[in-house]
């Protein structure tokens, strides 16, 4: 799988917007590095030949992604930051390598591919409505790109729960009120827990209504990107509504 | 769904489809969900979160029939938003009443209730449903019509009202419900006024009317009719309460029907006798798995709900999978005895009175 998004020329333009679309942006490529880094990891413990070298392909294509923002804040003239260790960034790392020691390759899948990608999708395709032009094509772009990797494990996950639905939904349980909690607070309307650490100032959220978004809005799509994916694998409806009533807000 | 969960997936013979009337009922489904252990969301966290979650089950219900009769089900919620029910949120309400009966599909209901607006959305287009092999829909109207005459009458009844000498209104006559009360009640009063915004299907009906030698005025103006009425059955598909009747009776007897109520906290009803109509008792037996008791179903009496959903409910106690009411106006009174004995024999009955105040007392006329 490669993907399709190019570089474009760097045209560098200023938005009076531009504070919060540089924190948007950053919070975008702190989460590709974050998937890139997840996926090198997933790739070790892999047994099969293929399925390393898909994981290490998905790796290059999310830091990819991650250099494409990068390179769509410079032409809007700001410098974005990642900090993958930003709190909770830092944490849904730290979820993800747990089960890589504990090689527990579909655990990874789950975490990756239905809790952070819901989210990535989501929110990347609620960006790319309201975003100025080029930004909009680049949030486009690679949401489409995110939502080919989602399908393609969609298929594996699937699978999985086909052949064990009690054993997958309990490990989705779990892993719902581990990781699924951590992007609650991120999505939360405001940072109860303090500063992210990823804003490049004040918390951005306040903010975003100036180019039509909300923190509200983004947790909304998302929540609702993410239980479409549970009913797609076959989980029951008023279980994982449960689940999602249940997060904090 | 997985091989190890279907084999343990309950039989569904009936779904009830359904959206939060309120935005105090929405939050109170989510602080059950929620459970003790989490504190209740706040309304405005309720308001944000509720319109993203695609339609789906809410919880699975067990019924009971006097008979003997059980049928298992699933309350499915369209999460329609209490405060977008109006015109400019059509499409995007019929997705929503779509996805839903999509999910009772899924569910393996045998039945579908589709309950206050979902039917209104429909108007009786079935076909803009997705199809499921052994998936019939209703749209519950013939039972939510017989609830409402057995409540006029019964009222009447109690109020030593003589219908014979009536004038019955009927807010909202031309759509499904209101144009089968009509038909049942027509022959039993003195004088039927019809109200509704279409003045050509009003035009149609009273014609079918006079046809049968019913005394008839219509108007699309509440104002406009000549003489104040003594018998009102509101059942106009209003998006929020808001409607105000200022020329009845000071002593009539109001039936407010919608799914949301229609009449407005202003109305002007102080001396009438006003109680929710279109409304069933189960007295078998029902169950809410989570428990839903007084949640879904809140009403000052146990076990009560609208006719719309209970029709489905019948219909799977009595084993009759078909699709009873089209929702095309065609609702006649044959078919709304029948109903009404069916519900009957399994022990679904009219609901005891009540109204946004309490249970209602009446007084003797």
């Amino acid at each position: 799988m490669e993907s399709t998004i190019e570089l474009k020329p760097q045209t560098e333009c200023t938005l009076p917007a531009a504070p919060i679309w540089q924190d948007v942006l950053a919070q975008a490529v702190t989460g590709e590095l974050v998937a890139a880094m997840n996926y090198s990891a997933l790739a070790a413990i892999c047994d099969d030949p293929g399925e390393i070298d898909e994981a290490l392909e998905h790796a290059a294509i999310e830091r990819r992604h991650a250099a494409v923002f990068l390179a769509a804040g410079r032409r809007m003239g700001v410098e974005v930051i990642a900090n993958v260790d930003g709190k909770h960034w830092k944490k849904i790392r730290e979820s993800f390598q747990r089960r890589v020691e504990e090689r527990d390759y579909i655990g990874c899948l789950i975490i990756q591919e239905i809790m952070l990608e819901s989210f990535a999708l989501a929110s990347y395709n609620r960006v790319a409505k309201v975003a100025p032009e080029y930004l909009a094509d680049v949030f486009g772009a690679i949401a489409a790109d995110e939502q080919e990797h989602a399908d393609h494990a969609m298929a594996i996950l699937k699978a999985e729960r086909d052949a064990n639905a009690p054993l997958f939904d309990d490990k989705l349980h779990e892993l719902h009120l581990d990781v699924m909690t951590t992007l609650a607070k991120m999505l939360a309307k405001e940072c109860k827990d303090g500063h992210c650490e990823v804003c490049q100032s004040s918390c951005v959220k306040p903010d975003l209504i100036e180019v039509n978004l909300s923190a509200a809005l983004l947790r909304g799509a998302s929540l609702q990107q993410y239980l479409r994916t549970l009913d797609t694998l076959g989980l029951p409806g008023e279980v994982t509504l449960t689940w999602v009533a249940q997060l904090p807000v | 769904m997985g091989r190890a969960v279907a084999r343990l997936a309950p039989r569904v013979d009936f779904a009830l489809v359904g959206h939060p009337e309120t935005w105090r009922a929405a939050a109170d489904v989510f602080s059950v969900l929620r459970g003790p252990e989490h504190t209740p969301l706040p309304d405005d966290e309720i308001k944000d979160i509720l319109p993203w979650i695609p339609p789906r089950t809410v919880c699975r219900v067990d019924v009971q029939s006097i008979a003997g009769a059980k049928a298992r089900g699933v309350y499915i919620d369209s999460f329609i938003p209490p405060d977008r029910l109006d015109a400019s949120c059509v499409r995007e309400n019929l997705t929503r009443v779509r996805a839903a009966a999509a999910s009772a599909i899924n569910a393996g209901a045998r039945i579908v209730s589709l309950g206050g607006f979902s039917s209104i959305l429909i108007e009786g287009n079935f076909d803009a449903l997705p199809i499921g092999q052994n998936t019939v829909f209703t749209t519950g109207n013939t039972l939510t019509v017989a609830f409402i005459v057995q409540g006029i009458e019964r009222m009447s009844a109690l109020q030593g009202r003589n219908l014979r000498t009536s004038t019955l209104l009927v807010v909202g006559a031309t759509g499904d419900v209101g144009s089968g009360c009509i038909r049942c009640l027509a022959p039993k009063v003195r004088r039927v006024q019809l109200h509704a915004r279409n003045a050509e299907r009003l035009r149609r009906l009273a014609a079918e009317l006079e046809a049968e030698g019913v005394d008839v005025e219509v108007a699309t103006d509440l104002s406009q009719f000549s003489r104040p009425a003594d018998v009102v059955i509101c059942a106009a598909s209003l998006p929020s309460s808001s409607l105000l009747l200022d020329r009845i009776a000071p002593d009539a007897l109001v039936c407010d029907a919608g799914y949301p109520k229609n009449l407005s906290a202003d109305a002007e009803t102080s001396r009438a006798t006003v109680f929710f109509g279109g409304l069933g008792q189960i007295t078998g037996g029902i169950a809410f798995e989570p428990d839903l008791h007084g949640i879904l179903n809140r009403h000052p009496f146990p076990n009560v709900a609208h006719g719309c959903l209970l029709e489905g409910i019948a219909l799977s106690l009595e084993g009759r999978f078909e699709p009873f009411s089209r929702g095309r106006g065609g609702l006649t009174p044959d078919h709304v005895a029948e109903i009404e004995s069916i519900a009957a024999r399994h022990g679904i009955y009219l609901a005891p009175f009540f109204n946004g105040d309490g249970p209602v007392t009446f007084t003797m006329k």
